[in-house]
């Protein structure tokens, strides 16, 4: 026997000699402690009962054949016990693993996103996106070109998790090679198809929204790829209607062209860009109706986007107990007054 | 979740009746049944009458069939979408490529 | 003269009659009752994957001396179809997520030696050896 083993022994005789004599739960309590001990020593299940049954010998002077006997087949039982507990361990190993793998993945995601902070005269804007997961199937974008016409744009690939994510970095690569193209909406969309369907599996696809506002004639422009529809905001009326586009989503067909929309933005007008995740959100195991998201959005109007969208994610994080289902991404886009 | 997919062989079609949830949980069971019948040369009917949500996974299962068929000589349409259903195959743009049956449904 | 012995495993039989054999041997050469019972359940899991996944085979156990140290050694051999992914059955979690008991992974654990070699369609080998501390 080595030290260790020496030591554990004296330890355990101490405390079943002790147990023995007065019955106590404080030797008991001393066992329990002594589990946690033994197990960081890697000691097995079918040790332990090796361990219990020389440490028993040694302590009472004879012990009946059957009792010792029986020890075999209690130590043949504690064998796959062990096993199955390292196996645990290992796999325990293996997911710790994959967890700093997915989080070193996440962060390079992250990386992908814009992060600078939009301040204009004109235009108030706020954007959150959270993945149910650690990685995100939901993309946004934001870019303001050298003329001051700010391009935004949320897509949403099917599905969720690493997969979804793969996919959604190819976006963002294919759209970096469209940098002074990024202000026509339907041209966006036309060639982000094409890189899509080359690129994806027949059962998958990516939605997307993309918009472009042009400060100097106060116009939104927009095209939709089969995107769940936004909303438009009109702050004369107090009115939201559906900003909905046609076409299809991309990775489907390889030749596709997109209609292009617009409408004036004036003074207190938004527009709502969103990921179904929002709108595929279960209280109380119903999906919300999409008149509750335009309310959360009216009971705001006074607070900035920023701040209307984070209240808006906060509020349903909460009503689905914090576990999202889906990707989530709400944007909004408002003329300043 | 449950997802029941019968298949009817009627008058050199395969009509598949599909039932329940199309989702991310069983999309798999669905792709195992249609996809075979898409790549094959007999026309598929999918009669989704039985069925009252698709999420967008679902839906990949039906662009991947299309596709398949597309390359095979048969045809796919699809018939008894409910309001909720049609209405995500018109915002996703599907309903402009695939073929769908508005007014009847199959005879079971 | 070395101590061999082999059982042929093509029934249930067999994988009493190996784990017999192997407690025996394993008591013989010095084990503890700890390392018999190891040795017992590595040969106990070789011999039911050859009646499960071959039907017929043979465990064949023999005691081995290396620079001064003794051991045991196990063989286990069938000429079934083989395993078609060696990297994957050697997975925790693989074999074991229906209950199956310890797999292969497991065998590798309670012994300190294992090689693995198959071929499909030809069979597979496995040897396994425990020394003595």
């Amino acid at each position: 026997m080595d030290d260790m083993q020496v030591s554990m022994y004296q330890l355990y005789k101490n405390m079943l000699t002790s147990y023995l004599q007065n019955k106590s739960e404080h030797a008991l309590y001393h066992a329990q402690q002594f589990s946690k001990q033994m197990m960081e020593q890697d000691m097995s299940p079918e040790e332990t009962v090796s361990l219990h049954l020389s440490v028993f010998q040694d302590i009472a002077d004879e012990l009946p054949e059957e009792v010792t006997d029986s020890f075999d087949l209690l130590l043949e039982v504690m064998i796959g016990y062990g096993l199955a507990y390292r196996e645990h361990q290992s796999l325990r190993d293996r997911q710790q693993e994959l967890e700093s793998e997915l989080n070193v993945a996440a962060q390079m995601q992250r990386t992908l996103l814009p992060d600078a902070g939009i301040n204009l005269d004109e235009v108030d804007f706020g954007v959150v996106s959270v993945p149910a997961g650690k990685m995100s199937g939901d993309y946004y974008h934001y870019d303001l070109d050298d003329e001051g016409n700010l391009a935004i744009a949320v897509a949403d690939v099917i599905g969720k998790g690493v997969p979804a994510a793969m996919s959604m970095s190819m976006i963002k690569y294919a759209m970096d090679t469209l940098t002074d193209k990024q202000m026509q909406p339907g041209y966006v969309l036309e060639s982000l198809n094409r890189v899509v369907e080359r690129n994806i599996d027949d059962d998958m696809f990516i939605t997307m929204m993309y918009g472009v506002y042009h400060p100097k004639n106060s116009h939104f422009y927009f095209a939709s790829a089969g995107h769940e529809p936004g909303f438009f905001y009109q702050s004369a009326g107090d009115t939201f209607t559906d900003l909905e586009g046609r076409g299809l989503v991309l990775g489907v067909s390889p030749r596709m062209t997109y209609k292009e929309y617009d409408f004036p933005l004036e003074d207190g007008d938004m527009v709502v860009f969103l990921s179904d995740g929002v709108t595929e959100s279960r209280v109380d195991g119903e999906f919300i109706e999409r008149d509750q998201i335009t309310n959360m959005i009216r009971e705001r109007l006074d607070l900035p986007a920023q701040e209307i969208v984070d209240e808006i994610y906060q509020q349903l994080e909460k009503a689905q107990e914090f576990q999202l289902r889906d990707d989530f991404t709400l944007m909004i886009l408002r003329r300043k007054v | 979740m449950n997802l029941d997919i019968d298949v009817q062989e009627k008058k050199g079609k395969n009509v598949a009746f599909v039932e329940g949830e199309v989702d991310v949980y069983t999309a798999t069971k669905l792709k195992e049944t249609i996809q075979p019948l898409a790549e094959g040369e007999h026309d598929l009917v999918i009669d989704l009458s039985g069925v009252d949500y698709i999420d967008s996974t679902g839906l990949g299962i039906f662009i991947g069939a299309l596709k398949a068929s597309e390359k095979s000589e048969g045809s796919m349409t699809l018939t008894g979408l409910n309001d909720r259903v049609r209405r995500l195959f018109e915002i996703t743009g599907l309903h402009e490529v695939i073929d769908i049956d508005a007014a009847k449904r199959e005879e079971a | 003269m070395q101590v061999q012995t082999h059982v042929d495993i093509n029934s249930e039989w067999g994988i009493v009659a190996a784990r017999q054999a192997g407690r025996k041997l394993a008591r013989e050469i010095g084990f503890g009752s700890v390392d018999q019972a190891r040795i017992t359940t590595a040969i106990s899991e070789l011999a039911r994957n050859i009646y499960l996944y071959a039907n017929q085979g043979q465990i064949k156990i023999e005691e081995v001396a290396d620079s001064g140290k003794r051991g045991m050694k196990i063989i286990a051999s069938d000429e079934g179809p083989g395993i078609k992914d060696v990297r994957r059955v050697m997975e925790d979690g693989f074999t074991t997520s229906g209950g199956l008991g310890a797999g292969l992974p497991g065998v590798k654990r309670l012994m300190d030696e294992f090689i693995i070699d198959s071929e499909m369609d030809e069979g597979t080998i496995i040897t396994a050896i425990k020394w003595l501390r």
